[in-house]
């Protein structure tokens, strides 16, 4: 992942870090994120990305999906401390599950200056089936959406185009078990 | 009450506290909560105890509870009323004592605005409670007071607060019962309720196989209830297994039955700690694998099958991997084990340990907490033996504040029921014990409460004497005088050189004449010959007494395993010297 968290990440100490998506069903009510971003900063774990949205007005319910890093046993006791917090229903690592799957939403700006790259730049969109949102002279925009790693591979590509300006904004990671 | 009647919030609160049988509350007034204490005015099912300063009265909810069982509650005001029970909350927290705290905050229409007295008291307190609210809506207190204190008391207890705007207090709403409110189960976290057959049948073969086993019993056995502790002694009786328990969890089991190995950890005994390093079958009764206990860890208890009692899921495989767990309520698992043992008739050799035991013959032969009263000099050891032996015939409670007297106190006084022991373990509060003296005297008013002190941590909360003696709360109140933080000279002694930095407490008031300033009572023992008559006198008072025991300045509480040393690694006098890799490493330790 080559976004880090909003929270200053403490050194890594982990010896098996691996990539974890946890998803939290919680009451919608005030202070919960905090409570969320609080346990882990307090906690020293680490967050990658974060999403929160209402999924159930009904019975006011939101889901929270993060993206950690850590430690096979350090995301068992992430979920057991997720757990413990009262407006939490549930916690869940997507990973555990027997078939889940994730996506995650990117919109990019590219400033280009030549024809040379906007015709890179186009084929790279092609190759990843990118929407385009906007296009003007010099300037695109597209909304790519897919696994985490789909959208880094995108942006790698996008990287190696010289002179291009990029800018962009990821929704983070969202999954959902089957 | 008739139930279409409407009520201010703050009469709402009493209402509620009414509802949930509290006949106690600590606080303090301010701006922010006078509608309360307006409300409190007159009525007399509740008695409020006004402490000197907020963080007493967490403290005293926190001893009220401890001693009681029940939920301690406290009342204070917005801005700095709030931020002074911080530690308390978090005291609280660690050692998963049940409190309500009732906050009062600023008008809702100035939440933000930087208003006198304003806080962010939600945000503060979010981290050292185990829930929070912010009521915005007087509709809705009933049901958060409820459940407050549903969540408070359930699943592993903790610190709940409460943060009402004063305009909420003022508002009108219909009061709702707690039996007509329902809890919803998520929120609740209460524990599995059933019994985990599998576990027991487990627990059980591991049992009748092993032939090196022991019992580490933690406070959670008594947050479970008093049950817990009889099933407890049943268990060991049927099966003749020694059993040793952390800080939190003397008492729960009989300190001089033969089974007992006293107290694990860090001050924890030879054949405690010998015993857990050596057995090839651990059963964890509700303790947490608390560094203090645990030592280094890759050298903690090697070749023993683990199994795990706790209500709380996150404290399992948290600091060491257990071979199997529960998370059933203890009592109940541990009727279900007596009641199977029973039913199936299953047999246990009593042979089976006897190299065991005698192994743990020969540690405690060791005899690790003995120490020897030369002159006239008095060893704080010798204090609390003696004042053990003094006081062991009365219904005593004992607290405690934090520091080498703590130890001591947890080495000398033996406890023979839960309940009766209330220190601070997992944040180690000085200043905690004076006022957690007056909580658990005002749930006890007959019996004789103890706070075992050092003169340091006593200085921490020393207002709250007046409280004692405005309540005519007979508290006694017996120092250690060492004149110095000796758990900090011990360590700087150990650790540091001899360089006593800081550590040496000057400007000592004269404690008789302080006692007596506040209309306690003051007594003195300077040396041996005087140290009975001390004792006797504080005890046969029927007030408030501070006794100044004048101790052994130089004393070091043994045995010790130095911070980040295994349990084999432990010292048994100041003639043990500490490997010099191992004092570097714990040094950076706490
Ligand atoms: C509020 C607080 N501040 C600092 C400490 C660190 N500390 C632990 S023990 C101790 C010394 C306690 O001295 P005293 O109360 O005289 O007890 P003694 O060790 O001498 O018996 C200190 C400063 C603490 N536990 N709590
Ligand atoms: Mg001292």
């Amino acid at each position: 992942m080559s976004t880090s968290s909003v929270y200053p990440t403490p050194i890594n100490t982990f010896k098996q870090s691996k990539r974890s998506v946890l998803s939290v069903i919680v009451d919608n009510e005030p202070g919960i994120l905090a409570r969320i971003v609080g346990l882990f900063s307090g906690r020293g774990y680490n967050i990658e990305a974060l999403n929160v949205t209402v999924v159930d007005i009904k019975n006011n319910l939101s889901r929270i999906t993060i993206e950690t890093l850590g430690e096979e046993k350090v995301i068992e006791q992430i979920i057991a401390q997720l757990e413990k917090l009262v407006p939490v229903h549930s916690a869940t690592n997507l990973a555990n599950l027997k078939e889940s799957y994730e996506a995650e939403i990117c919109l990019v700006k590219i400033e280009f200056e030549n024809d040379d790259q906007d015709h890179k730049i186009l084929s790279f969109a092609d190759i990843y089936r990118t929407r385009t949102v906007q296009k003007r002279q010099n300037l695109v925009v597209y909304e790519i959406s897919g696994t985490s790693e789909r959208i880094n591979k995108f942006l790698d590509d996008l990287n190696t185009i010289s002179g291009i300006k990029v800018e962009k904004v990821r929704s983070g990671p969202i999954g959902l078990g089957i | 009450m008739s139930n279409d009647q409407e009520l201010t919030g703050a009469e709402i609160v009493l209402e509620a506290l009414k509802d949930q049988e509290v006949d106690t509350i600590f606080g303090y007034p301010g701006g922010a909560v006078l509608p309360i204490y307006d409300a409190l005015f007159g009525q007399n099912f509740l008695k409020h105890v006004l402490v000197r300063q907020e963080g007493g009265a967490v403290h005293a909810a926190e001893g009220y509870a401890r001693s009681s069982g029940k939920v301690g509650v406290l009342l204070v005001t917005s801005g700095p009323g709030v931020t002074n029970v911080v530690t308390g909350l978090t005291d609280a927290l660690m050692d998963s004592i049940p409190l309500v705290c009732f906050s009062g905050q600023v008008p809702s229409h100035l939440i933000g605005t930087d208003a006198f007295q304003e806080c962010d008291t939600t945000g503060i307190t979010r981290p050292c409670t185990k829930h929070n609210y912010l009521v915005k809506d007087v509709n809705k207190l009933p049901e958060i007071i409820h459940e407050a204190f549903e969540i408070a008391r359930s699943g592993r207890p903790g610190p709940v607060l409460i943060d009402i705007p004063k305009d909420v207090q003022f508002a009108k709403s219909v009061y709702k019962k707690k039996s007509e409110v329902t809890f919803k189960s998520h929120r609740i976290k209460s524990g599995s309720k059933n019994i985990d057959r599998d576990f027991i049948e487990n627990l059980i073969n591991h049992i009748k196989k092993s032939h090196k086993p022991i019992f580490y019993v933690g406070g959670g056995c008594l947050n479970s209830g008093p049950s817990a502790s009889h099933e407890l002694m049943k268990l060991v009786q049927l099966t003749n297994i020694p059993i040793t328990t952390t800080l939190h969890g003397l008492g729960c089991y009989p300190a001089e039955d033969k089974n007992s190995l006293g107290m694990l950890g860090m001050h924890g005994t030879y054949e405690a700690n010998l015993s857990m390093n050596q057995c090839d079958l651990m059963v964890n009764i509700g303790a947490r694998f608390d560094d203090r206990v645990t030592g280094r860890l890759d050298a903690f208890s090697p070749d023993s099958i683990k199994f795990h009692f706790d209500i709380d899921k996150s404290s399992i495989n948290k600091n060491v991997k257990v071979d199997y767990h529960t998370n059933t309520d203890i009592t109940i698992s541990l009727k279900a084990i007596n009641e199977y043992i029973e039913s199936n008739q299953v047999e246990f050799d009593t042979n089976q340990y006897s190299t065991w035991w005698s192994q743990i013959n020969e540690w405690r032969d060791k005899n690790c907490l003995h120490y020897e009263q030369i002159d006239e000099t008095i060893k704080p050891q010798h204090a609390i033996s003696r004042l053990y032996e003094l006081t062991n015939q009365k219904d005593t409670f004992v607290t405690t504040e934090v520091g080498q007297h703590q130890m001591w106190a947890a080495q000398y006084y033996k406890f023979a029921k839960p309940n009766r022991w209330i220190t601070s373990g997992g944040l180690g509060t000085m200043g905690f014990g004076m006022p957690a003296a007056i909580g658990a005297q005002m749930a006890n008013p007959d019996a004789l409460v103890i706070d075992i002190a050092g003169e340091a941590s006593f200085l921490m909360n020393i207002q709250e004497i007046a409280t004692a003696v405005q309540y005519k709360l007979p508290i006694k109140i017996f120092i250690l005088n060492n004149e110095y933080m000796g758990m900090v000279r011990q360590w700087q002694e150990l650790l540091h050189g001899s360089r006593y930095s800081e550590s040496y407490v000057d400007a000592l008031p004269d404690f008789k004449k302080l006692a007596e300033s506040f209309n306690a009572v003051g007594v003195r023992a300077k040396k041996l010959s005087e140290l009975d008559d001390a004792i006797n006198e504080m005890v046969s008072v029927d007030r408030p007494v501070i006794a100044d025991i004048w101790v052994d300045k130089k004393e070091n509480c043994f045995p010790m395993i130095p911070s980040g040393a295994a349990h084999s690694e432990m010292l048994l006098s100041k003639y043990d010297k500490e490997n010099p890799e191992n004092q570097e490493k714990g040094k950076v330790l706490v």
